[in-house]
């Protein structure tokens, strides 16, 4: 099942101007792309914002099959949230949210694509240094943001393989058959996940937090 | 060598009406040489021995330590000197690709990003993995995937390396490199495995059956202890 991980969200190397252009900036491309899906009325601005981050995509010189699969995912959401939007708000309001969304999506797939995950995860440990001040572990905080993003690909791919299963075995209107894999799927890939990064003492406290607790328990 | 020690440890665990079931008996042995090897049926207590080691378990009854550190109280220093491998490399490869799990393992010792990636992309270049390095893990095959998640262990310097079924999932090819591999490597190795040919290049190896250990001693007498064990199992054996 975890097969399908790769198909969305993957890091591809390069070196163009999107590669090499700071971090906050790609950030600060997501952040007014999910502002502006706010603040677009009408769908001809969606759409050359749609073909600006287009454009980015061929300047980061990503290979087609990243657009392809990203219009794959996106496809059938887009079918039904559009149609039912169509039929309640007419064509030029479904399409102006379709192309909102369809930009959201490629401007995170841009900064995805053409970031490290441990670049990703450097860039969030320095952002949450001042919450340290506050209890909080930047480090924990980046590996669980990292693994978030990780999981998102891997819950898709877990209901791809659900629905050929269920079609394999003619089940395809069974609701059960259809979901219940995923969930099964979901929570063992996640005990799976925790497991492994136990067993690589990452997101272990301080070592030297041990000694504090067994003196901690010993005083208790 | 680390020193190795299970005093009397034993696990239970809940069975389905809640109450508790032994799946380890009480185990007191010391382990002080370098290749040490653990075979025994499916279920017979091999993988829960292992987790023992760098407190993925912890033990109900008596205590674990590696070089006098208790895995109850010293969770995190263990786990800093005892490196874990599962059977299935891809339970441990949290990463999109081998250079960025390789990172990930670095975070531990390597504040600084580029210090990382220089020693990731040296570590993936002495096991051969170089070619691969921003390949999808995906796209790995089984036994460049058991190397990527050998090299992620290592990559922090364990003392002591516990493999669960190194060579289960390989075939005979991938399973000579990793015979090789493991050959080759300075660390304290303990592991579990089916593939009696890797068990004879152990030092000393451990039958466990039922939740006990039944044998602990040369490779060859274990070997044959193990397989007359699993011959009187088997249903079919006249």
């Amino acid at each position: 099942m975890r097969g399908h991980a790769f198909l969305v969200g993957t890091y591809h190397e390069g070196s163009s101007p999107v590669h090499r252009a700071p971090l906050w900036l790609k950030f600060l491309l997501v952040c007014l792309t999910g502002a502006a899906a706010f603040v677009l009325v009408d769908w001809v601005v969606s759409a050359a914002l749609v073909f600006a981050l287009l454009l980015l995509h061929l300047l980061a010189q990503l290979p087609a099959s990243h657009l392809r699969r990203t219009a794959a995912a996106l496809a059938p959401m887009a079918l039904i949230l559009g149609g039912w939007q169509w039929w309640q708000l007419g064509l030029p309001a479904a399409a102006r949210i379709v192309l909102n969304i369809a930009a959201c999506v490629l401007a995170a797939g841009l900064m995805t694509a053409t970031t490290p995950v441990q670049q990703l995860l450097d860039g969030l440990v320095r952002a949450s240094g001042p919450l340290r001040r506050f209890g909080a572990d930047p480090e924990r905080f980046g590996l669980t943001m990292a693994l978030m993003l990780r999981s998102i690909p891997f819950v898709l791919g877990a209901f791809a393989d659900s629905r050929a299963a269920a079609r394999a075995r003619g089940l395809e209107r069974s609701p059960r058959a259809r979901l219940l894999p995923v969930v099964i799927g979901t929570v063992a890939y996640a005990r799976q996940t925790g497991e492994a990064l136990a067993a690589r003492g990452l997101g272990d406290a301080d070592a030297d937090a041990d000694e504090e607790a067994s003196a901690g328990e010993g005083a208790g | 060598m680390s020193r190795i020690e299970f005093d009397g440890a034993g696990v239970d665990v809940l069975d389905g009406a809640g109450a508790p079931r032994e799946i380890l008996s009480g185990v007191s042995l010391t382990l002080t040489e370098q290749r040490i090897a653990v075979v025994g049926a499916n279920g017979s207590g091999k993988s829960t021995l292992l987790r023992l080691l760098n407190g993925l378990v912890l033990p109900t009854r008596g205590a674990v330590r590696v070089d006098g550190l208790d895995t109850r109280t010293a969770g995190a220093k263990v786990r800093r000197i005892v490196g874990f491998g599962f059977t299935d490399p891809l339970s441990q490869l949290v990463m999109p690709t081998p250079r960025e799990d390789v990172e990930l393992s670095l975070r531990r010792v390597h504040r600084d990003r580029k210090e990382r990636r220089r020693t990731a992309q040296a570590l993936l270049a002495n096991f051969g993995l170089e070619r691969l390095a921003d390949q999808s893990i995906y796209e790995l095959s089984g036994g460049e995937r058991q190397l990527l998640a050998l090299v992620t262990l290592l990559a922090v310097e364990p003392r002591v390396l516990v493999l669960d079924e190194p060579s289960t999932l390989l075939d005979l090819r991938n399973r000579e490199l990793l015979r090789r591999v493991l050959s080759g490597l300075a660390q304290q190795v303990v592991f579990s495995t089916h593939d009696l040919e890797l068990a004879l290049d152990a030092e000393r190896v451990l039958v466990v059956d039922d939740g006990g250990i039944v044998f602990d001693g040369a490779p060859h007498e274990a070997v044959d202890r193990y397989r007359t064990l699993a011959g009187a199992r088997d249903p079919g054996a006249p």
